[in-house]
This record gives structure tokens, sequence and C-alpha cells, in this order.
């Protein structure tokens, strides 16, 4: 093995890996709230009662799911190029789509999990079925969920370096600059590398944190 | 839009749909062969070989698949003294990739058999590899039926990302189509049910083996 490390060129290309991390922090964050979102909405739906909202969030896992998250990319980019959507927010589409998704099965497993009592004893002190599931059931759902959740969202930072092949400069576009002009490989893939695993292990410490937390101020409560 | 694009350009297409099916298989059988080896190094390995594995699937797991697959392509080569062609790297990257999660998933399939079924093998007078093969391992394995077809779906799907290199798998070879004849509209339709199907029958098959092989509790 003959390869000499010259970690200088990290040093000099500080610029452009700071703008990467950014851009991949400010995607990952956006998706993860837009999938967030749709993953609750679409939960939420596959765990109610009535076929047409069941059959129409299954549909929706199944179709997002079974699709290559570099499909749904080109699909927003090049599918639906007449949009002109910026190459950014096709990103945050696509990942958002593609992990609401696996958010939604994990709601739903999570508000399926919650036992039917609670729901009732809701309804039954006079909430709304709406106050119900957002002061009753959710809490409970999050709380099991939190895991699988952090999991995921660990996933969506991973992914959004695909966003790198629709020209984002996020982290992995940054390192293949790097790469392009000093031939740096190692230097530059071990260094984005370390990056992507401290933000990975921040945000699922932190969803742990969020969603643990609010799950154990309900027990405090009953 | 102009639906004609695909029977025009099939054999192409159907030539990057061979490239995928064939990358899918090796993936599969090389990535479960490896990440059921590295999964027992990492239970049961001597002291330091499992600290080794077990830092191996963190980082694997902690990297996004793209930076793996251009670690492979871009920085294997000059070490190894070899040019890797894109499928090759490909192939590398994907089985090094997705070994580590099934490695992981073995450690849970195995960490789910009761520790008295070890005890119970081990007081009939098995020895610690006996009990582990005929008792432990095909309860484990028959456990992880749903998550390895998981995890075979996903591979699947990554194997798109081998476009990206340029390897001229299904994706890489609807783009190229696109890039001549550009109707985004009606490849990328294609492109989805392409691999739609794939993954549900894999799903489908998948939820046979585990109604056929599963535990029943």
């Amino acid at each position: 093995m003959q390869y000499t490390f010259d970690w200088s060129v990290i040093w000099r290309y500080r610029g452009t890996l700071v703008h990467g991390l950014a851009l991949t922090l400010l995607l990952s964050l956006a998706g993860l709230a837009a999938a967030l979102a749709i993953g609750m909405i679409a939960g939420a739906a596959g765990a109610s009662r009535r076929p047409a909202l069941k059959t129409a969030a299954l549909l929706y896992v199944e179709l997002a799911r079974n699709v290559p998250l570099l499909v749904h990319i080109y699909f927003w980019y090049l599918g639906l190029s007449a949009l002109r959507l910026p190459a950014f927010w096709c990103g945050v589409l696509a990942l958002a789509i593609y992990s609401g998704a696996y958010v939604a099965e994990i709601v739903r497993a999570g508000i399926q999990s919650v036992p039917s009592g609670q729901r009732a004893a809701a309804l039954a002190l006079g909430l709304s079925p709406a106050a119900a599931l957002r002061s009753v059931i959710y809490p409970q759902a999050l709380r099991i969920t939190a895991p699988s959740l952090a999991g995921v969202f660990s996933q969506l930072i991973k992914d959004s370096s695909l966003a790198s092949v629709i020209s984002v400069a996020e982290l992995t576009f940054a390192a293949g600059v790097i790469e392009g002009d000093t031939f740096r490989t190692f230097e530059a893939y071990i260094t984005i590398t370390l990056l992507y695993f401290l933000v990975v292990t921040a945000v699922s410490r932190a969803a742990l944190f969020v969603f643990g937390r609010r799950g154990a101020e309900v027990d405090r409560r009953f | 839009m102009d639906f004609t694009v695909i029977p025009r350009n099939l054999p192409y297409l159907l030539g990057g749909l061979g490239v995928t099916l064939e990358t899918a298989l090796l993936v599969i059988l090389g990535g479960t062969a490896f990440g059921l080896g590295l999964g027992i190094l990492r239970t049961g390995g001597p002291g330091a070989v499992r600290l080794l594995a077990a830092g191996y699937i963190e980082i694997i797991r902690g990297t996004p698949l793209l930076v793996v697959l251009f670690f492979v392509y871009f920085g294997l080569p000059p070490v190894i003294g070899y040019r890797l062609s894109a499928y090759e790297a490909a192939v590398i990257g994907f089985i090094l990739f997705i070994g580590a999660y099934i490695a992981e998933d073995y450690r849970s399939g195995v960490g789910a058999v009761p520790q008295q079924q070890r005890e119970g093998a081990l007081a009939l007078g098995l020895t610690p590899r006996q009990a582990m093969r005929h008792v432990v391992l095909p309860q484990a394995v028959r456990q992880m039926i749903p998550t390895l077809f998981n995890q075979f779906v996903r591979l699947v799907k990554f194997t798109s990302v081998a476009a990206v290199i340029g390897v001229t798998e299904l994706t890489g070879a609807a783009l190229a189509v696109n890039a001549r004849e550009f109707q985004p509209v009606p490849i990328i339709a294609t492109l989805a049910a392409s691999y739609f199907v794939l993954c549900a029958l894999l799903s489908l098959v998948g939820r046979w083996l585990n109604r056929r092989y599963a535990i029943q509790t």
C-alpha cells in the first residue's frame, strides 16, 4: 500500500466543506420536518377505521417505499422539469415523500400499539377525536416509536447525499469537488464520513431525547 | 408526452434491467454471506476481532451509500493496484455496505432467541458450537426472514445508485434514453413502475417464506 496522506487540503478547502455541511443540515432538517408532517398524517390515516383513508395511506406508503430515492429525486428534477423547481427543493421533496412513507409506517404501528381504552377514555372525558389523537395518543405513540424514528432520521441524513447527483452542493458534492481538484480521495471522503457520523449521532440522540421526554412527561402526569 | 419512447428503446432498457437483476442477485448472495460472517465474528469472535467487526459495522452504518461507493470506486484502485470497472466497484461497494446491516440483523436475531434454549442445549450435552449450529441458529434465521427481506428490498432500490458512477443498469439506461429523447415523464414513470414491481415481488416472496417457515408463537 503506497499512499501518503496530506491533510492540509482539508484546511485549504474548509470553506467548501463548511458550505457543504450547512447545505446537508438544511436539506436534512427541511426533509425531516416535512417527512414527519407527512408521516404523522399518513400514519394516522393508516390506523383509522375508515376504509377510504386506510387505502389511500396504504397506496401512498407502498408507492413511495418501493421506488428508489434516486428515482424520486429524478422524478422531481427531470420528470417535472416543466415546473423548474430549484435542485435543492427537488431534493427536499424527494426526501420528504420517500422517508415520509417510513415515518407513516412507524407512526401507524405506534398508534395501534396504544391501547384502545386510552382513546375511549379520552372521548368519554369530552375530548374531540382530534384532541384525543393530539394530546393522548400521539404522545404515547411517539415515545414507543422514538428509537425507530431516530433510525429513519439518521437514514434520511445519509440519504441526503444523493441530492449531490442533481448538483446540490451538499457535503458529498463538496468532497467530490475537493477530490476533483486535488485527487485527495481518502482525505476528502474520510473527512465527510466523520462529519456525517457526527451529524447522524447528534440528530438521533436529539430525536430520542425530544420524543422520549415528551412521553416521560405524560407518564408523570398520570 | 410520447409513451412510444418506451417500446422504441425497449431492448436497451431491458438490458439495463438485466444488469440491475444481476447486480441485485450478486449482492443478495454476497451481502448475506458477508453479513452473516461478520455477524458471527461480531457476536462470537475473539475480543479484538469482535471489536474490529463492531467498529466496521458502526462506521458503515453511519456512512451514506454513495460515499462508500466513491471510496471503493475512486479510493480502492490505487491501494490494491487494480483498476476496478464501475460495475465491479458497485457490486463490491454494495456488498460491503449491506453486509454491515445484515450483520446487525443477525446479532439481534441471535439475541432474540431465549437464553434458555442455549442453556438447555448445553445441559443436554451439546458443545457450545453444536448448540449454536443446531439450536440457536435455526431459530434465529427463521426470525430473521422479514428483516432480511426488508434489506433485500432496500438493496434492489439502492442498486440504482450505481448509475451515479456510470453503470448502465436500469436507472442508468433510463437516464441515457432520456438524454437522447428528452421524454422525462414516460421514462421516469416506467422506471418507477419497474422498481415498484421488482420490490413488491420480492416482498411477496419474503412474506410467503415467513408464513411458511416462521416459528409460530
